[in-house]
């Protein structure tokens, strides 16, 4: 089939808006990531590597927030890809309760995330908030806590609601994952005289891997990214136990002004997604799918 | 034919992506609108906006030729944003700075138009703008001044029989006092505000000298000498003893001041910016000032905290500065001033305000008749030591020992010196 030449011009305003807002800004940053500028000037000085060896060497909050940022990670990519699944299980077959329930699984992620964060933020609230009166109310007083004032367990809670927030968009795509699945393989599992679970992981699971790949890649980014419900629920404290990357480079950047090595963290913290990222790729195999 | 209209519908389609970010650049807040020139106020204090809507239609009346319109930005985001917008030029023809770090950085970008001749600087008070100057030359002039320091529940004092502590030994008793009566000593908004307002008059009389963090941020001094772990030691004693309710890290400053306007607490651990807000929650609260003296009587230098804050500029980079100075000395007449003054509950700066409200006129003896001191933490101008301050004083509330906390904070501020 011969194309005709006038269509690559549709490329172009895709080609323009990716190349003025991301690819731009993201070379830009690496460029000013040699630099000491300020942000605000004109002049500034090209330093070298100097903002990535204080980034690794002399900067022990940023070593801090990558710890955080991990620990928020993982309890999110695990729990939330969990969560998610097992709802979708539940919730496969289309019938109306199904359709109902996905519909409210998926309506906190059309929630903006700062009207989230205030309505967590009352929900942990020690003394009038909801969570821990309930927990009084049923006995388990033992179990309230000072859920976002205490710094061991600050980066758990906003975990939480993370994971309240996104996995409904997660199992949506495991939903669609799922009914993908030919219904004949179900049938031989069973002929074979396969236990539900033997049917899980032999048939579903390996099948569902795409799914569950798309799944994890992009909750693993989500939970990076999570700057707005981190800023607006404990911004960063107490004491730096909820500050992550992205909110620490807001403060570098907007608060110390300091552009450069705010960039140099950028542009740390785009690798680490990156490495991460692949990583996940190959361990879950994705296009590997076998039957 | 065919590829023909595709590629008219492809340029068409280009030319509105096109146009609509030529539109979005080109749009200018503070442009010509008729005959008036249209300026533009960037502030953070939306609570205000209200009776500067008022103040604004007044002079508007007066001055024809001038529109204002107000660009208000909540503090967080003014203190991250305000830079970029006042850099750009097309807002903040006026504007507001915070002291300390946001006036530094702002007087080093050269945003700040230089107001020394002006004549209204004249109709405020000299001995409360200096922290509006920089070398001699005034960039901007304080509007308000705020006392950063507990508001207490002076009613519920006089019920006691409780008289206002003058040592740290009377202010463990008044707080034993008010827990033997079921009351929390001090309700304090540990997940926002709390430790950045409260450290001021914890430490005031402790680091008497008005220097020491500059000297921290050079390294003469260190957030491990005493000065800083006495400080940390106090923090540390009034969540043992209970005299700040437990969980106050998680607690957040509507929280805590519903607290105190129910009368759970009788202090509240911020500022007299909060005493409007609370006697719009409780209209019969009576209330006044409070720090604490955290010294025996005879060593205390302070009384208490002041801030001359919400600080008048013209942006250096403005095509409208006439029109905006206009604006600034309006602001600043005593009748302009006193409407302002007693509709948002603050003291100013400015001479001959009037203060109507019993709150402002019950507290205004702290103006003239009390030692205070200017707000230390805003002498810190590096963002991150000024962090790794404040979690030093979280890190002792969440349980830490206080050397053990100023040992941390002080590694991050070593890292972070200039």
């Amino acid at each position: 089939m011969k194309i005709s030449k006038s269509i690559y011009w549709f490329f172009l305003p895709g080609l323009v808006l990716y190349s003025l807002f991301f690819l731009y800004p993201t070379f830009s940053a690496l460029f000013y990531s040699f630099t000491d500028w300020d942000g605000l000037s004109t002049a500034f000085q090209f330093v070298g590597i100097d903002n990535y060896t204080r980034a690794f060497t002399g900067d022990s909050i940023f070593q801090k927030t990558i710890g955080n940022n991990l620990k928020f990670m993982l309890t999110v990519v695990v729990f939330q890809t969990l969560v998610a699944l097992a709802f979708a299980l539940i919730v496969i077959k289309n019938t109306k309760t199904n359709v109902f329930l996905r519909a409210l699984y998926f309506f906190p992620t059309i929630l903006s995330s700062v009207s989230v964060a205030f309505i967590w933020a009352f929900i942990y609230d020690p003394s009038m908030g909801i969570l821990n009166q309930v927990l009084q109310l049923v006995g388990l007083d033992f179990l309230a806590q000072n859920w976002l004032g205490n710094a061991n367990i600050a980066i758990y809670s906003l975990a939480i609601t993370q994971i309240w927030f996104h996995a409904g968009q997660m199992l949506i795509i495991f939903v669609a994952g799922l009914q993908a699945i030919p219904e004949e393989l179900y049938e031989v599992a069973k002929i074979e005289g396969a236990s539900k679970w033997q049917a899980f992981r032999s048939v579903t699971w390996p099948l569902l891997a795409p799914s569950a790949t798309i799944v994890v890649a992009y909750t693993t980014i989500q939970s990076f990214k999570a700057f707005d419900l981190v800023f607006a629920m404990t911004g960063g404290g107490p004491n730096n136990s909820t500050e992550i990357i992205a909110t620490y480079i807001y403060d570098v950047a907007f608060k110390s002004y300091q552009f450069g090595y705010a960039s140099s963290i950028s542009v740390i913290f785009m690798v680490i997604i990156a490495l991460i990222t692949y990583l996940q790729f190959k361990a879950l195999r994705s296009d590997r799918v076998s039957y | 034919m065919k590829n023909k209209l595709w590629l008219a519908t492809g340029t068409i389609g280009l030319g509105f992506v096109l146009g609509a970010c030529a539109g979005e650049s080109g749009s200018d807040s503070s442009s010509d609108s008729g005959d008036a020139t249209q300026i533009s106020f960037m502030h953070w204090r939306g609570e205000d906006k209200a009776v500067l809507d008022d103040i604004i239609a007044d002079f508007e009346e007066a001055n024809p030729d001038i529109r204002v319109e107000q660009n208000i930005y909540p503090s967080d985001q003014y203190q991250a944003t305000a830079q970029r917008m006042l850099q750009e030029g097309s807002t903040g023809d006026v504007f507001t700075s915070f002291p300390g770090a946001q006036f530094e950085s702002i007087e080093s970008a050269g945003f700040f138009e230089d107001l020394s001749g002006e004549e209204f600087v004249s109709n405020f008070d000299e001995s409360l703008i200096s922290v509006g100057q920089k070398d001699g030359t005034q960039f901007a002039l304080p509007y308000q001044l705020v006392f950063n320091m507990p508001v207490y529940n002076k009613g519920m004092f006089d019920e006691l029989g409780l008289e206002v502590p003058k040592s740290w030994t009377e202010f463990q008793e008044m707080a034993d006092t008010l827990l033997e009566n079921d009351i929390t000593p001090i309700a304090f908004p540990g997940a926002d505000i709390g430790p950045n307002q409260f450290m001021n008059s914890m430490m005031m009389n402790n680091a008497p000298d008005e220097e020491v963090f500059a000297k921290l941020q050079n390294g003469e001094e260190s957030l491990t000498n005493e000065w800083w772990v006495k400080t940390l030691e106090d923090f540390k004693l009034l969540a043992d003893k209970g005299y700040i309710q437990d969980d106050a890290l998680g607690t957040n400053q509507d929280s805590a001041m519903a607290m105190v306007a129910n009368e759970e607490a009788a202090m509240l651990a911020t500022g007299s910016y909060h005493m409007n807000s609370l006697l719009s929650l409780n209209p019969d609260l009576e209330l006044d000032l409070l720090a604490p003296i955290t010294v025996e009587e005879s060593e205390a230098t302070y009384e208490g905290i002041n801030t001359a804050t919400f600080m008048l500029a013209v942006n250096s980079n403005s095509e409208k500065k006439d029109q905006a100075k206009a604006f600034i000395d309006y602001l600043s007449q005593p009748e302009v001033a006193s409407k302002y003054a007693n509709e948002t509950g603050q003291h100013l700066t400015v001479n001959d305000v009037e203060y109507e409200s019993e709150a402002l006129q019950n507290t205004s003896y702290w103006i003239d008749e009390r030692n205070t001191r200017f707000q230390p933490r805003f002498l810190i101008t590096n963002a991150q030591i000024e962090d790794a301050v404040l979690s030093s004083i979280e890190n002792v509330l969440g349980g830490e020992d206080p050397m053990a906390a100023a040992e941390a904070a002080q590694q991050i501020v070593e890292e972070n010196r200039e």
